[in-house]
């Protein structure tokens, strides 16, 4: 997660620009005039966003080493991160560069932290080989994996639920690491049929079909 | 006739044989559909409709009845092991289950949410049978200044579900009501934040924000944890022993009551329920802080105060004819259809359905008991599913709920949209379960108080001349002011304390001070300086605050930005973490795990 | 119970066929008989199970598939969302398709007419009109006001110290059955406390425990309360009295000469043939015959309103100047 924990001072400004952008817009609401209403459809809206851009100010003075120190931590955790994952290395290296992740979240631990939490982390791997995924880098990892469920999504219709789940399952468990294909097959589109039936059969909830002829 | 005699008459009906299959029924295709995420209460009842029309009236309100309370039994079920609440009422009980869940001890999360629903199923039974009529009263006498009061009151409880950092809390908090007020406005028929787009007219619904901050979140997280973490221990052991038995009591037996109360009110329901049961018994509690890290209370007192408010939700509709939830306004129209007028006149006109239900409530609630909890080790075995083929199945879950309810693709790419606010939110230590808070609660607040400023021609003063209202307001300042205060002298004393020992130790309430080594990762000694001597002033309770999440980071609960912090807190060295919100000196951990007993597998 | 969703070129290709039959000539079917649908039709609901359009949905699906009057099953499809707009667009979508129905009401007119729609009634076929159910106006049953006259009058004297508490939001159903009674009766409806609440049920709730003065629902949400004598309804909407609350008295009886009537009937999307539209008039003017017609409509208090296609079309087209001008009354149209 140290990747996508960003330093607060540009949390806050983020949060600032979005309650700026909603005042703005809540401003904007029309006050509604046909029927006298003591409160407008617009007051709340424009109280929240105001209170948010307080708060996105407060939370850009408040020392962010005090409430919650931030993950400057780069050398070992993302050295680790780095270390080309060759294919005997990547189990361990995966290992180490999430537990440096989880060092980086608590922030002020700093270097020796990232190390020896990856070191610990990394010692215990041979203990429980269940690594998932394959890029070592997280945030590619985590696109890879969004990617495949906004392709879902996409698919959703144009391939109708059956088919787009079935694919979907068996591809992202096969891509996270689960070796035995036929089961990931075998789960995926027992799955996506058995829950389809039980559906559209026994519940009367009509999912999309796709180009399959039921 | 009186009530004994009526409630025989009862069991004489639902006892028939067909009535106790159609119970049985009920209740086990409510579970069912509840345990899917995204199917709650009110779809399991839609999908039986058509059915239930072909039956009698007595049978027909029977099955559907079963069906509800066993769609909100199951609900638990997916709240606790996937973190995914299908309805809104086992939101808060995802708090607490899904870390149990996490810490492996699925199975006695379920039994213990089993147990607190029965509890609170029975009394609201009882609640209903004896009172109802009188509760009528009560129903009516809450207006819109009074639901605002209630609203105010159960917003308060943003404060303890904040975690260590108040002010992201109540960003959340804020985010939370912003998203609620998305669409057609109820008051003026204005839009607001739509877009232009339709599918947003009738706003966000509340099942796409939890599925997705929660569950989709979870899921986020699970990839970068890389297969870590999974859980082991007991899974599928639901023995509680006597300690766990007797700590679950009183939170069940105060969440059953304050949920049929709450439940008896039109238009809050099981939600706020849960929400306000489970933040009095957090504020209440010893060991309080241990709340959202695995604390056995946090999950009877919701799951008791849900269960016994949807049996509270019958009873405007069954004295008045109004439907007191989303779920009664379906069953209503569903009674309207089979002939029956629910109302005042229901008890003499048609005594065998008033009495059927209560006494298939009695049968059902039994029913889903027995039904349970022999099921219970087969769902724990869930969490043994390798992660790898999981997390895909958690994904399909929460499409196939979110499409089932609106049959819409814009609605999959919202969910999707909030998967990542949500995981964006928990890795920069944003608590989620006030933004859920805020998006049940926020729009019901607005709503009320226009209403009432409208009947009131303007004048604000309504909310404190009425009594109802007034006292809600003021439980509410007060319940805030102690809950600012009391952290707040304990900061100050804990500040004097330090003042000696040098650094700015993590006084703001961080939870990510990091001490020391988890047990598993050994002692590696890169404390930092200043966290030491603030821990014991502030948190002497030991390290086991931190432990509830498997050396995760997991700013969800309120263990807010604890995070990593928690696996490096070396037995029998004080963490410094959670100060805000400690019990005080010498708290016991009451039912929570041992203080390094739940850690991580990986050391 | 098996209900596929019709794949889109399923559809496509089913409108092909029904185009291919019309340009072939009136009776272009093999047989030479009239049209008949060849597939399941989607009988769409635009509101959650359980709201008045699904009940009718529901019930007329029922007869009809069980009378045989339909020569395919009757699929009721629930389309919530933003006031039926959803629902409709859907259908809307789906034009020259004679396998998609609706059932529709007032806010077919009002949502657009509120800028709420992008589409409105003459984006559809009509049908038929089916039935009509009065708004009730109701009073707890010790309040001072006496009648709808009485009402009226103290409206004229102070609006202020009346609200009035309705299940929906401004511009729609209540607010425009309140707002055309409240004008008929010389007050300005401009200034009425019009309270909204989420349905009838919880504007009765609010009504009973005193915190409004007056509700507005419908006639079948006011009749269980006002049987017991909890609620007493001044006054109903429709030109009759209606057999469910019979001491209520009519509008025009009250010395208000104003009428309104929640009709409920039947649509379907554009460009339907007239060969489709005989076909589903047909089977629609055969149910409302049926005994079980009768009884549903005894039983949920709704009074037969029937119209034909071409009449309901007409009745759209005036029923839209009519609401329209109320609307604009209270400054609420915007469209």
């Amino acid at each position: 997660m140290r990747h996508f924990r960003y330093p607060q001072r540009a949390v806050a400004a983020a949060l600032g620009v979005l309650a700026l952008g909603y005042t703005l817009m809540a401003f904007g609401i029309p006050d509604f005039q046909a029927v006298e209403v003591p409160v407008q459809p617009g007051t709340l809206p424009r109280v929240l966003g105001l209170l948010l851009l307080a708060l996105a100010v407060a939370l850009f003075f408040q020392s962010a080493g005090e409430e919650e120190p931030e993950a400057e931590s780069p050398a070992p955790a993302l050295a680790a991160a780095k270390t080309p994952p060759g294919p005997a290395a990547q189990d361990s290296s995966a290992q180490a560069a999430s537990a440096g992740d989880g060092a980086g979240a608590a922030g002020a631990a700093g270097a020796a932290a990232g190390a020896s939490a990856a070191g610990g982390a990394a010692s215990a791997a041979p203990e429980r080989p269940t690594t998932m995924g394959r890029l070592a880098d997280d945030r590619l990892e985590l696109l890879a994996l969004l990617g495949a469920m906004c392709l879902y999504v996409a698919l959703f219709v144009p391939l109708g639920f059956v088919l787009s789940t079935a694919l979907y399952v068996a591809g992202t468990a096969w891509y996270l690491g689960s070796r035995r294909h036929w089961v990931n097959v075998l789960v995926g589109a027992g799955l996506a049929l058995g829950l389809y039936l039980g559906m559209s059969q026994g519940l009367d909830v009509a999912l999309p079909t796709g180009p399959l002829p039921f | 006739m009186d009530t004994f005699d009526q409630l025989l008459y009862g069991f004489g009906v639902a006892l028939s044989p067909e009535n106790l299959l159609f119970v049985f029924l009920g209740c086990l295709l409510g579970t069912v559909i509840g345990m899917l995420p995204g199917l709650g209460p009110i779809s399991a009842i839609s999908l039986m409709i058509p059915i239930a029309f072909t039956l009698d009236p007595a049978s027909a309100i029977i099955l559907l009845a079963g069906v509800y309370y066993g769609a909100i039994f199951g609900g638990s079920t997916s709240s606790i092991l996937l973190n995914a609440p299908g309805v809104a009422g086992t939101v808060a009980t995802s708090f607490d289950g899904y870390p149990m869940a996490r810490k492996g001890a699925a199975g006695k999360a379920l039994a213990i949410a089993a147990f607190a629903s029965f509890t609170g199923g029975t009394v609201g039974v009882i609640g209903l049978m004896l009172i109802a009529p009188s509760l009528s009263a009560l129903t009516v006498s809450f207006g819109p200044a009074e639901y605002f009061g209630l609203m105010v009151l159960g917003l308060t409880a943003v404060v303890s579900l904040s975690g260590q950092n108040l002010t992201k809390g109540l960003i959340s908090a804020t985010v939370g009501v912003m998203i609620a007020l998305v669409g057609i406005d109820s008051q003026t028929s204005t839009l607001r934040f739509t877009f232009g787009r339709p599918e947003l007219y009738e706003g966000v619904q509340f099942l796409i924000v939890a599925l997705g901050v929660f569950a989709l979140a979870e899921v986020f997280v699970m990839i970068l944890r890389r297969g870590r973490g999974t859980t082991g221990g007991q899974l599928s052991s639901l023995r509680l022993n006597r300690r766990e038995v007797r700590t679950m009591s009183g939170p069940t037996a105060r969440g059953s009551v304050l949920g049929f109360f709450v439940g008896v009110l039109p238009g809050a329901g099981a939600t706020v329920a849960s929400f306000l049961s489970y933040s009095f018994e957090k504020r209440i509690a010893k060991d309080g802080n241990t709340f959202g890290k695995g604390n056995i209370k946090g999950v009877a007192a919701p799951e008791s105060a849900n269960n016994s408010a949807a049996v509270g939700s019958f009873v405007p509709l069954m004295t008045l004819g109004v439907p007191g939830s989303g779920t009664t306004a379906v069953l209503l129209g569903a009674l309207l259809v089979l002939g029956v007028q629910p109302g005042p006149l229901m008890l003499e006109e048609r005594p065998e359905i008033f009495w059927g239900v209560v006494a298939s409530m009695y049968i059902g609630n039994l029913v889903l008991l027995i039904l349970n909890l022999p099921l219970i080790p087969l769902f724990a075995k869930v969490l043994k599913t390798p992660q790898a083929l999981l997390l895909p199945l958690i994904v399909v879950f929460c499409v196939v709920g979110v499409y089932g309810h609106s049959f819409n693709v814009f609605d999959l790419w919202l969910l999707v949209g909030f998967g990542v606010l949500g995981f964006l939110m928990r890795s920069n230590g944003f608590p989620a379960a006030p933004l859920i808070l805020g998006l049940i609660l926020g729009g019901l607040m607005e709503r009320s108080m226009r209403q009432a400023l409208q009947i009131s021609s303007g004048d604000y003063s309504t909310f404190l001349t009425k009594p109802i209202s007034a006292t809600l307001l003021a439980v509410a300042a007060l319940s805030l002011l102690g809950s600012v205060l009391g952290p707040w002298r304990r900061r100050r004393a804990a500040a004097r304390e330090r003042a000696g020992g040098g650094g700015e130790g993590p006084s703001g309430g961080t939870g990510a001070a990091p001490g020391a080594d988890g047990p598993g990762d050994g002692p590696a000694g890169e404390g930092e300086p200043g966290a030491g001597p603030a821990g014991p002033a502030e948190r002497p309770a030991g390290p086991s605050g931190d432990g509830g999440d498997a050396g995760e980071p997991r700013p969800l609960g309120p263990d807010g930005g604890s995070t990593g912090a928690g696996e490096k807190v070396p037995a029998g060295h004080p963490g410094g973490s959670g100060p805000g919100r400690s019990g005080p000196p010498g708290a016991s951990m009451g039912g929570d795990g041992t203080p390094g007993g739940e850690r991580h597998q990986d050391g | 119970m098996s209900r596929t969703r019709p794949r889109l070129f399923a559809a496509a290709a089913g409108t092909a066929a029904a185009l291919l039959l019309t340009a072939c000539g009136g009776s272009g079917t093999a047989a030479g008989g009239p049209w008949k649908p060849s597939k399941p039709i989607e009988y769409v609901a635009p509101a959650n199970t359980g709201g008045g359009w699904d009940t009718l949905a529901r019930s007329t699906a029922r007869i009809l598939e069980e009378d045989d009057l339909v020569d395919r099953p009757m699929r009721v499809v629930n389309k919530p969302g933003a006031g039926g707009a959803i629902g409709w667009a859907y259908v809307a979508n789906h034009a020259k398709d004679p396998h998609k129905l609706f059932v529709t009401s007032p806010p077919i007119l009002l949502v657009p007419m509120a800028g709420e729609s992008d589409h409105s009634h003459r984006d559809f076929t009509p049908i038929a009109r089916l039935m009509s159910e009065p708004l009730a106006y109701v009073v707890k049953n010790n309040s001072p006001i006496k009648d709808f006259g009485d009402l009226a009058d103290r409206l004229k004297a102070d609006p202020k110290k009346v609200s009035v508490a309705g299940g929906s939001g401004p511009g729609s159903l209540d607010h425009v059955g309140l707002a055309g009674a409240v004008q008929a009766a010389g007050a300005d409806p401009s200034k009425v406390k019009y309270v909204p609440f989420d349905g009838g049920g919880e504007a009765i709730t609010g009504l009973l425990g005193g915190h409004v003065d007056v509700a507005v629902a419908g006639a079948s949400e006011a009749q269980g309360l006002s049987k017991s004598g909890d609620v007493r309804v001044l006054a109903v909407s429709s030109g009759e009295r209606v057999k469910t609350l019979p001491d209520a008295p009519t509008l025009v009886e009250s010395g208000v000469d104003y009428e309104f009537d929640v009709w409920r009937g039947v649509m379907g999307p554009a460009g339907l043939t007239d060969e489709q539209v005989a076909y589903y008039e047909k089977a629609f003017a055969e149910m409302v015959k049926q005994d079980s017609w009768k009884k549903e409509r005894d039983r949920f208090g709704w009074t037969d309103a029937w119209m034909n296609s071409g009449e309901f079309g007409e009745f759209l087209n005036d029923q839209e100047k009519e609401l329209g001008e109320i609307l604009s009354s209270v400054g609420l149209k915007k469209k």
